[in-house]
Parts: C-alpha cells; structure tokens; sequence
C-alpha cells in the first residue's frame, strides 16, 4: 500500500471514529482528505455540514426529525474496519491510478466523487455542489 | 409518533442507512448511559432484546476504555 494510502486510512479511521461507526465509508475518507486539504478546495467544516444535511434529509424521508442532538457517545477504541462503500472508492482510484503505488489523494477523490449512489452523492448535490463539474476538474489534475 | 414515508426510491434508501445509524448511535449513547447509571448487562440485554454476549461484545471494550465501572449483575 502507499504510504499516502495507509496515511489517509489512519486518517479515515479516526473521522469514522468521531462519528460513531465502526465502519470506514466513502464519506471519512472524503472528511480525511479534507482534514489534509486535498479534497479540491472543499474545507472539513463545509463536508461536515453537507453529511449532517444529508442525514437530517434522510431521516426525514422516514418522518423523522431530530429536534435535538444526541449526548455524544464514548467513541469505540477499536479501529473501524473498512466498509463496502470505501473499499469501492479506493478500487476506483487504484484502477484510475494503474497502480497502488502511484494512487495518489486526487485519485483517491475521482474515486470518491465516483460513489453512483448514498450519502456522499446525496451530500454533495444537497450543499449546491456540482459533483460532475468537480470530478472534471479532479480528472484533469490525475491526467495533467 | 406518527411516520409519514415521503421521497423517492433515492430518498428512501437513504432513510433506511440513516434509521440504521441513528439506531446504532442512539444504541451507543444510551447503554452508556444506562452502564454509568448502575444497570446490569443482562438488563440492557434484556431491554435491548439481545443476548448478554452480543451487547457485551459490542459495547464492553469501548466503555472499559472510558472508565466506566461496569456491574455483572444484581444485588
């Protein structure tokens, strides 16, 4: 694995951590490129609140609304496995990179932006951000 | 509480992975609580409809971890 690879990993690991799962999805990894800056200009705080956004849409699909916040839970001290949608993201950016070696975070994110369906897609599009538009400009810096 | 299910199918898939997590935390916060407030694993396994296994597999590291005393039993 690359050293960026297992560093974003550690990263991701520890976003997913925070927030409670035991799996590492698309979107830590999406929040541990934003915590190093290499999710193309978009900031931690904005991806935050773009997932947070997307959780309150979905619940309230299913009629439900928050009208307060959880008390915060003791995060496990396990380190969270990777899951099936970040798993995806990072065989995408692999195979867009010909190598794991030479995956770097911009391959990483075409992989992300990639994800067809879920909570990154759905997080994007609710914060006004053109997933299309910044996926191009993402492929033309991993072909320069 | 009544459940009104709106949205398309995009929508309500993504209800069913954001039920799933609330779940899970809502699952977290509260067996802590209810472990620092002196209940038992078999009445949070009890309460939670689960074997005393699986909720202490699940939670028992996590709250060893942050300190919390944990009581096997009653009495």
């Amino acid at each position: 694995m690359s050293s960026f690879l297992s560093q974003i990993l550690a990263e991701a690991a520890e976003q997913a951590r925070t927030d409670g799962s035991t799996t590492i999805e698309a979107h830590h990894l999406l929040l541990a490129l934003a915590h190093d800056g290499a999710a193309a200009g978009l900031d931690h705080a904005t991806i935050r609140a773009a997932l947070d956004r997307e959780f309150t849409h979905s619940l309230a699909a299913a009629g439900v609304h928050l009208t307060n916040d959880l008390p915060p839970a003791t995060p496990t001290d396990t380190t969270p496995h990777l899951g099936a949608t970040a798993k995806a993201a990072i065989e995408r950016a692999v195979t867009a990179a010909h190598h794991i070696r030479d995956t770097t975070p911009a391959h990483l994110l075409l992989g992300i932006l990639q994800t067809p369906a879920g909570t990154v897609p759905r997080a994007l599009h609710l914060a006004g951000i053109n997933r299309d538009t910044l996926t191009a400009a993402v492929r033309r810096e991993t072909n320069p | 509480m009544s459940v009104e299910i709106t949205g398309d199918v995009a929508d309500r898939l993504a209800a069913v992975g954001a039920l799933r997590r609330l779940a899970d935390r809502l699952e977290d916060t509260t067996v802590e609580e209810a472990m620092r407030t002196g209940w038992t694993w078999p009445q949070v396994a009890e309460a939670l409809a689960v074997t005393r296994q699986a909720v202490y597999k699940k939670h028992a590291q996590r709250l060893i971890a942050a300190g919390v005393s944990l009581r096997r039993r009653t009495g």
